[in-house]
Parts: C-alpha cells; structure tokens; sequence
C-alpha cells in the first residue's frame, strides 16, 4: 500500500515541483500552520464551548465557524500530501512509514469519524438546542473532549515527524 | 552572557536530550499554543468584522483567558527553544520580526478588549463601536504576519537567497 501511495503521488509533477522551486516548502509549511490555526479555532472553539467554555456563546452558532475549519482542513490535506510526495529526505516511503506520521494519520482519521459521530447520531441536533448559558448534553461533551485530545495529538504528532527517533528511542524500538 | 545560558544545564537539555520530553514536546507545545491563541483570535476577528451576527459579541470576552492559555504556553516553551538555540535566535532578523509582531498582537489584543468589549454599546449587546472592524483587521494581519516570520526564521539561508540578508 504505501509503494502504491507514493507512486500515485510521485506520478505527477509535484515531487519535482518541489524539489526545484525552494519557495514551495516554506510557503506550504505557513499555509500548513494557517489550516491549523483555522482548525482549532473553529472546531476546538465549538468543542470547548461544548465542555462549557464561554457558556454565554450559542452552540448553534458558533457552529457556523466550523467550514472554515473544513477549509483549514482542505488546506492541510493537499499541503500535506505535497510534503509527503516532495520529501527531499527518502522521498514518499520515508514519510509514509514514518510513525509519528502514521499515528498523526490514525487520529485524524479518527477525528473525523468522531465528526461523523456528531451529526450522523443527532448529537449535534441536540447541541444545538442549548440555550445560551446552557449546559451541553453529556454525549456532546464526549464528543467534545475525544475532538480535542484528537486534534492536539494530530499537531502532537504533526511536529514529531522530523523528530521520530525520539519516539521510537522512547519506546525502546 | 549568551554562552551561560545556550551552556546551562536546562538548555543543554531542552537541546540534547533523547528523551520524548525535551526539544520535540516543547516544540509540539510552541503549535498548540500558537492554534490556541491564534485560532481564538481569528474567530473573534471574523465576528467584529460582522459574520455570524447571532454570535453576542459580549459573550466572546470569556475566551480572553484561554488567548492567555495560550500565550503562556508559547512564552515558555519559546523561551526554552530560544535558551536551547539562543546565539543563532539572537542574530536572526526574521525572529526577531516575528517577536515584534507578536508584541503588536498582543497589545492590539489588549487593546480589543479596552476598546470594544468594555465599551458600552458592546456591554448592553446594542451595537458596536466603530473601532472594531480595524482592532479584528489589525489582529489578522499580525497574527498571520508572525507566523510568516516564525515559519521563516527556521529558514534563514533561504531568507537570505531571496531577500538579500
């Protein structure tokens, strides 16, 4: 699978793009940084509200924030996808079998499920029903706390990608 | 004075230790606090600038501590990097723009809440000064300024290749 990943991404012209153009890394590393700060404020923001933060903020609608975390999201995933494919150091295999990369895909992964979980079982619906001031229903909350710890070890683990000897020396692997 | 403390047993740790806990964590810290405060902001900005009016801009005033949450993240973890690595972080102009950006956002942060949540019109939920729109223009800008600068100084010899110094 990962040699089948990274032959899809090392098939367009994007591995080369980044290796001759010395602006691309840097830029997609800023525009990196913005998708989470989007990220966090829109979807943490409604998270914390949700564990009663600000409790005098409406749920439903600070929840108009959250497609701007979705394009903060968009805007990792295709930033992302060019680190992996222009990785000047071992090239796709390398990143794809890093395994801060792997666990910061397995939480993303599953915070995005949790995200399903929010709408798709009517959470949301009753979240949104709470009065200013109001407490969250308790399947909110669990929502609420799985989205934040989620999302901070995706930036957690994000940063150990450069560094994942010290995981793995951690581990005793 | 900068030997003394790059050579301090703290800094040597932050920078030379294999232990999960030293340089990676901190490092990781230094980008939950900077989504913390910066995504705080954003959202703030966005409502002073008119979106999602149903929002009481009153009611935002209780996420100022969590900015500070994040702020005080960021002040010690980026003062054990800046320890770790203090002899390059000194001579690097683009750092030092990002911490000049940074002391601009913050008294523009302070001056949000001075200006437009202590203001009356805000306080009784019946309007909003006009200075706003400018404090949430002024927060965007810096903000994402500084982490153009922060993403820039750990790239000083491509600074120097397009800028010239």
């Amino acid at each position: 699978m990962v040699d089948a990943i990274a032959s899809f991404l090392t098939a367009g012209p994007f591995d080369e793009f980044v290796a001759t153009h010395d602006w691309v890394w840097p830029l997609c590393e800023i525009l990196h940084f913005f998708g989470m700060a989007l990220l966090i404020g829109s979807v943490g923001l409604v998270d914390a509200r949700m564990l009663g933060i600000g409790k005098g903020i409406p749920i439903k609608s600070l929840e108009k924030f959250i497609p701007l975390g979705i394009i903060g999201f968009v805007i990792n995933l295709l930033t992302g996808l060019l680190f992996v494919a222009g990785n000047p150091v071992g090239g796709p295999q390398e990143y794809l079998l890093n395994i801060a990369l792997i666990i910061k895909m397995v939480c993303v992964l599953v915070a995005g499920l949790n995200l399903l979980a929010f709408y798709a079982l009517g959470i949301a619906k009753k979240a949104n029903a709470v009065e200013p001031g109001g407490d969250a229903p308790t399947s909110a909350k669990v929502v609420a706390v799985v989205s934040i710890v989620l999302w901070f070890g995706v930036i957690y683990f994000g940063r150990f990608i450069m560094y994942s000897d010290t995981l793995l020396y951690a581990w005793g692997l | 004075m900068i030997d003394a403390i790059e050579n301090s047993a703290y800094a040597i740790w932050v920078r030379e230790s294999p232990s999960i806990w030293a340089f990676t964590t901190i490092l990781s810290l230094h980008a939950m606090g900077l989504a913390i405060i910066v995504g705080i902001n954003t959202i703030i900005a966005l409502r002073l600038l008119g979106n999602v009016p149903s929002i009481p801009i009153y009611s935002l005033r209780k996420l100022y501590p969590w900015m500070y949450v994040g702020f005080t993240i960021n002040a010690f973890s980026g003062l054990s990097l800046l320890a770790a690595n203090l002899d390059n972080d000194v001579h690097n102009w683009m750092f030092l723009t990002k911490l000049s950006l940074i002391a601009c956002a913050m008294i523009n942060l302070e001056l949000t809440r001075a200006k437009v949540f202590e203001d009356p019109l805000v306080v009784n939920g019946t309007g909003v000064p006009a200075s706003a729109k400018r404090f949430a223009i002024a927060s965007l800008v810096l903000w994402s300024l500084a982490i153009v600068a922060g993403r820039l100084s750990e790239y000083p010899s491509f600074v120097e290749a397009w800028v010239g110094f």
